[in-house]
C-alpha cells in the first residue's frame, strides 16, 4: 500500500514539476515572480478543453497548438506587461502580476462560470501495471513529458547559442549586455518558453483534473512551493521539487488527512524559506534578490 | 586608544581578504588607509563595523570588544561609516535622510530635525534640504552620505572613498570639511585613492596590500618605504 | 511651517495646515451623514469604506512604509474575527474584550511570522505571508470542533452596547469612524516618529539603515505587531457587523489582496492614500456587484484586477499622491502667474 501511495505521489509530482518548470525558468532569467502563473495554467486547461469539445481534438494532440498559442501569449504578456515593469520596485512587480492573476481568473469566471468541466478521453480509466502497482496512463504521459521537456530545455540552454545567451542573462544581466546580448529579447523569449511549458502542462492536465476558473489558484500556489523547494531558477530543481511535493502530498493525504494535504506542504514551504531559502538546488542568496 | 585591531583576519573560502592586520587609531587623529584595489580595505571596514565577523583576531573600541557585534550596535557605541557605493534613502529628502541619522541621539522629531539641519549646514547641503535623495548629483550624494553618518554623532567616522569621482575643487572642499569634522571632535579613518589628498590630510597612513599591512607611519615615512613604492605608489612619491 | 516644493513625489508627509482642515471637515461630514441619509444601503457602503480604509492603512504600515509586502494579512483579519466571535459564543465574553484579545492574538502571530521572514525580501516575503494565511484557512476549515469549519459561525442578534450590536447602522458608522481615525491617526503619528523614519530607512536600504544604528529586527517586529493588531480589530468589527463569519470570508487570499490593493492604488507609504483608495475602490466594487454582480459573477473583481494593473503601471505611487502632485503644480502655476501679472504692472520686482 505504501508503495502505491508513493508511486501515485511521484506521478502527481510529475504534473507539478511540469507546471513549475515554466515558473522557475521565468524567475531565473527575469528575476520576477509571476503571480499569475496559476491562471496561465487554468487558461491552458480551458484551451485544451475547448479544443477537445469544440473541435474534438484529443488533448494529447491539442498540446501542439496550445503550446504554440501559449508561446505567443507569453510574448504578448512580456512585451505588454512585464517589460515595462522590469526596473520597477518590488511592490510594483508583485502587484502587476497579481492584478493580472485577478483579472484572468475573474474574466474566466465571467465567461465560463463556476461549473466544473471535464474532458473525456479514451485513456481515462486506462491503467498500466508495474508489478503490484497501478499507474494511470494520463499520469504516466504527464510524467514522461515532464522529464522529456526538462531534458529538452536543459539541452537548449546549454547547447544552443540562444540558450546560452539566455543562461548568460540569468547569471549576470550587465555582463551579458556588455557582451552584446539583447537582454530584453532574451527576457521575452525566456518568458514565452516558460508560458509555453505551462501551455503544455495545462493541456495535458485536462484528462485528469477538472477545469474551472479557480483551479489556477490551487496549481499556482503549489508551483510556488515546488519552485522554492527546488530552487528558484533551477529547472532540474523544479523536477525534483515537484516529485517531492507530489510524494509528500500523497503520503500526508493517506496517513494524516486529505483535508490537510495542502497545509502540510505550506508548512514545508515556510520551513524551506526560513532554513534554506535558496532551495535544494538553487543559488544561495537568490531570495535576497541581489541581482538587478 | 580609540580603536584597536588585533590580528584581524577575514577569510572567504580559501582566500584571506584580510590577513593578520593589527593597528590602532588614537582619539583626534586622521588616519588614511591606502592600497591597491582588492587589497582588502573595504573588507577591513566591513569587519570593523560589524558587517562581517573576523575569522580570527578581534577589534576593540574604547577598550571594549566589538568584533562579533552587529552593525547597529556598533553604531550606537559611536562608530559610523560611509559606503564606497553610496546608499542614499532615495525616496526621502536630504533632510529626512540626515534625520534618520540624528534620530539615534535625539528622541523627538523636532530635535532630530534641528540636529539634522545643523549637520546639513556644516557639510554645505542646506540649500538642498527638500530635494529627494535620488535626484542628487554624485558629489552631493557623497556629502549626504557623510552628513548622515555625522548626524549619529560618532566618535569615530570611517569614510570609504568619499572623494572618488570628485573634481579637484570638490576634493578641496571635502578636505576642508574633514578638518572641520576633526576639529569638532570626531576621529577619522579614511580609505582613499587620491594620493595628494590622503597625504595632505592624514596624520598617519596605513598601507594594505593583498590583505596584509605592509607599512604604517607618517605620510613621509610611508611614501618613502620601498615596500609601498613597490606595491602601490610606483615611484618615489614626492610630498610637496 | 511652509515647505519648499521639490520635483517628483515620493515618500512625504503633508504637514501644512490645509490637510488638517480637510480632515476635520471630512470627519464632521461623515459624522453627520447618518442623520441625513436614510437609505441603509448607502450607510452600509460608508461603513465598508471606513473599515477597508482602516484595514488598508494597517497594511500600509507594513507594506507601504516598511517595505514588508504582505499578501497574507487575511491571517490577522481572520484571527481577530474568530477570536472575538469564539470568545463570545463559547465563553460569553463581551465582543469589546474579545476584540482586544483578538488584537493580542494577532500581535503574537505577527511576532511568530516575523522572525522566520527577516531575511526574505520582496516576492519571497509575500509568498511566505500568503502561505501562512493559507495554513490558517485550511486549519480553520478542518478544525470543525473549534470553528464549525465551513459552516461558519453566526452571532445571534442581541442589541446592546456590551454586545457590540445595534439596530440600524448609525452606531456602526460612528464606531467605524472611530476605528478609521484610530488607525489613520496612528499612521500619521508613526510616519513622523523615530520608528517611522527607521521603517522607511530600512525599506530603502537595509545595510545603510543598520549602519545608522537602526535595529532592523526590532523595527520590523514593532511594525508587524501594530499592523497585525489593527487588522485584527477590523476583523472583530467585521464579524460583529456581519454577524456571520466563515473561513472563506475572513481567511481568503482575496481579502489579503484587497487590503494591499486598496493601499497600493490609493497610495502606498502615505497617510491618506489608503483612505482615498478605499473611498474609490469600495463603492466601485459595491456598485459593480450591485448592478451586474448578481448576473455576472466576477465582474467587480475583474475591475479590481484591471485597476490594480493600470495603477501600478502608470501611477506607481498611487492615485492620491499623483493627484496631490497635480494640485501642487496647479497651485505653483497659479502663484507664478499671479506674480508675473503683478510684475507686469510694475508693482513687484520678480527676481
Amino acid at each position: 500500500m505504501f508503495g502505491q501511495v508513493l508511486i501515485s505521489g511521484l506521478m502527481t509530482g510529475g504534473v507539478y514539476a511540469l507546471i513549475s518548470m515554466g515558473l522557475t525558468l521565468i524567475f531565473g532569467v527575469t528575476r520576477l515572480v509571476n503571480f499569475a502563473h496559476g491562471e496561465l495554467v487554468m487558461l491552458s486547461m480551458f484551451a485544451g478543453y475547448l479544443l477537445s469539445t469544440i473541435f474534438g481534438i484529443d488533448p494529447y494532440v491539442g498540446v501542439i497548438p496550445v503550446a504554440l498559442g501559449a508561446f505567443l501569449v507569453g510574448v504578448l504578456l512580456e512585451r505588454g506587461i512585464i517589460h515595462p515593469m522590469l526596473n520597477a520596485s518590488h511592490a510594483a512587480q508583485i502587484f502587476v502580476t497579481m492584478g493580472l492573476s485577478i483579472t484572468l481568473m475573474n474574466l474566466a469566471l465571467i465567461v465560463w462560470g463556476t461549473d466544473y468541466r471535464s474532458v473525456r478521453t479514451v485513456y481515462d480509466g486506462m491503467v498500466v501495471y508495474l508489478g503490484p502497482w497501478a499507474l494511470g496512463v494520463p499520469r504516466i504521459v504527464t510524467f514522461v513529458v515532464a522529464v522529456l521537456m526538462m531534458v529538452g530545455l536543459l539541452l537548449f540552454l546549454s547547447r544552443t547559442l540562444l540558450g546560452k545567451a539566455i543562461t548568460a542573462v540569468s547569471q549576470d544581466r550587465m555582463a551579458a549586455q556588455l557582451m552584446g546580448i539583447d537582454i530584453y529579447k532574451m527576457y521575452t523569449i525566456a518568458f514565452a518558453i516558460g508560458v509555453m511549458f505551462v501551455g503544455v502542462a495545462g493541456c495535458l492536465l485536462t484528462p485528469t483534473y477538472a477545469t474551472f476558473p479557480m483551479v489556477g489558484q490551487y496549481f499556482g500556489l503549489t508551483s510556488y512551493v515546488v519552485v522554492v523547494l527546488g530552487g528558484m531558477g533551477n529547472v532540474v530543481g523544479a523536477l525534483f521539487g515537484g516529485l517531492l511535493i507530489g510524494v509528500v502530498e500523497s503520503l500526508s493525504g493517506y496517513f494524516i488527512a486529505p483535508a490537510l494535504k495542502e497545509a502540510i506542504y505550506f508548512v514545508i514551504f515556510v520551513v524551506v524559506l526560513v532554513i534554506r531559502p535558496s532551495g535544494l538546488f538553487g543559488i544561495v542568496g537568490a531570495e535576497e534578490m541581489g541581482i538587478k | 586608544m580609540l580603536l584597536e585591531a588585533k590580528n584581524v583576519t577575514r577569510n572567504f573560502g580559501g582566500l584571506a581578504a584580510v590577513k593578520d592586520v593589527s593597528f590602532a587609531v588614537e582619539q583626534g587623529e586622521i588616519v588614511g588607509l591606502i592600497g591597491p584595489n582588492g587589497a582588502g580595505k573595504t573588507t577591513l571596514f566591513n569587519v570593523l563595523t560589524g558587517f562581517l565577523p573576523p575569522s580570527q583576531g578581534e577589534v576593540r573600541f574604547e577598550g571594549r570588544r566589538i568584533s562579533g557585534m552587529l552593525p547597529d550596535r556598533i553604531c550606537q557605541l559611536g562608530i559610523a561609516r560611509t559606503f564606497q557605493v553610496v546608499k542614499p534613502f532615495g525616496n526621502m529628502t536630504v533632510l529626512q535622510n540626515v534625520m534618520v541619522g540624528s534620530f539615534l541621539r535625539e528622541g523627538s522629531e523636532s530635535g532630530a530635525r534641528r540636529a539634522a539641519e545643523q549637520v546639513l549646514e556644516m557639510v554645505g547641503l542646506a540649500h538642498r534640504r527638500d530635494v529627494l535623495a535620488r535626484n542628487l548629483t554624485i558629489a552631493d550624494r557623497k556629502r549626504l552620505e557623510a552628513a548622515r553618518a555625522l548626524a549619529t554623532r560618532p566618535k569615530l567616522l570611517l569614510l570609504d572613498e568619499v572623494m572618488a569621482g570628485l573634481n579637484p575643487s570638490e576634493v578641496n572642499d571635502v578636505l576642508g570639511l574633514l578638518r572641520e569634522i576633526r576639529a569638532r571632535g570626531t576621529t577619522l579613518l579614511l580609505i582613499e585613492h587620491i594620493m595628494a589628498a590622503v597625504m595632505a590630510i592624514s596624520d598617519r597612513i596605513l598601507v594594505l596590500h593583498h590583505g596584509s599591512l605592509i607599512a604604517q607611519g607618517t605620510p613621509r615615512q610611508v611614501a618613502e618605504a620601498p615596500a609601498v613604492i613597490d606595491a602601490y605608489l610606483g615611484e618615489r612619491y614626492l610630498i610637496a | 511651517m511652509k515647505r519648499s516644493l521639490s520635483d517628483n513625489s515620493g515618500w512625504r508627509w503633508v504637514t501644512c495646515h490645509s490637510s488638517l482642515c480637510w480632515s476635520l471637515a471630512g470627519i464632521m461630514a461623515i459624522a453627520l451623514l447618518p442623520k441625513m441619509i436614510t437609505i441603509p444601503y448607502y450607510l452600509h457602503v460608508l461603513i465598508l469604506v471606513m473599515l477597508y480604509g482602516g484595514l488598508a492603512s494597517a497594511w500600509n504600515l507594513m507594506g507601504g512604509y516598511t517595505g514588508l509586502l504582505s499578501l497574507g494579512h487575511a491571517a490577522f483579519f481572520g484571527l481577530g474575527a474568530y477570536s472575538s466571535t469564539l470568545l463570545y459564543l463559547r465563553l460569553g465574553v463581551s465582543p469589546w474584550a474579545g476584540m482586544a484579545a483578538g488584537a493580542i492574538v494577532a500581535a503574537v502571530a505577527g511576532v511568530i511570522t516575523c522572525y522566520p521572514s527577516l531575511r526574505l525580501k520582496g516576492p519571497f516575503f509575500a509568498l511566505a505571508s500568503l502561505a501562512f494565511a493559507e495554513v490558517l484557512r485550511i486549519i480553520s476549515v478542518f478544525w470543525v470542533d473549534l470553528t464549525a469549519g465551513s459552516n461558519g459561525l453566526t452571532i445571534r442578534y442581541r442589541p446592546g452596547f456590551e454586545y457590540m450590536m445595534w439596530p440600524g447602522k448609525e452606531m456602526w458608522v460612528y464606531l467605524l469612524l472611530a476605528y478609521l481615525l484610530l488607525v489613520v491617526g496612528t499612521v500619521w503619528k508613526f510616519q513622523r516618529s523615530k520608528l517611522g523614519f527607521y521603517a522607511v530607512a530600512l525599506r530603502e536600504d537595509d545595510g545603510a539603515a543598520r549602519m545608522l544604528g537602526i535595529d532592523t529586527t526590532k523595527v520590523k517586529l514593532y511594525v508587524t505587531m501594530a499592523s497585525a493588531s489593527f487588522t485584527a480589530i477590523g476583523g472583530s468589527l467585521y464579524a460583529q457587523y456581519m454577524s456571520y463569519i466563515d473561513p472563506y470570508a475572513v481567511f481568503d487570499p482575496a481579502q489579503s489582496v484587497q487590503f494591499a490593493l486598496i493601499g497600493i492604488c490609493g497610495g502606498m507609504g502615505t497617510v491618506f492614500g489608503p483612505v482615498f483608495g478605499a473611498f474609490i475602490m469600495v463603492p466601485l466594487s459595491e456598485f459593480l456587484q450591485g448592478t451586474l454582480g448578481g448576473s455576472v459573477r466576477g465582474l467587480n473583481m475583474t475591475a479590481y484586477g484591471i485597476m490594480l494593473m493600470v495603477v501600478v503601471m502608470t501611477l506607481p505611487q498611487g492615485v492620491y499622491p499623483a493627484l496631490m502632485e497635480r494640485y501642487r503644480q496647479w497651485r505653483n502655476a497659479r502663484a507664478k502667474a499671479a506674480a508675473a501679472a503683478l510684475a507686469k504692472e510694475g508693482q513687484v520686482d520678480v527676481a
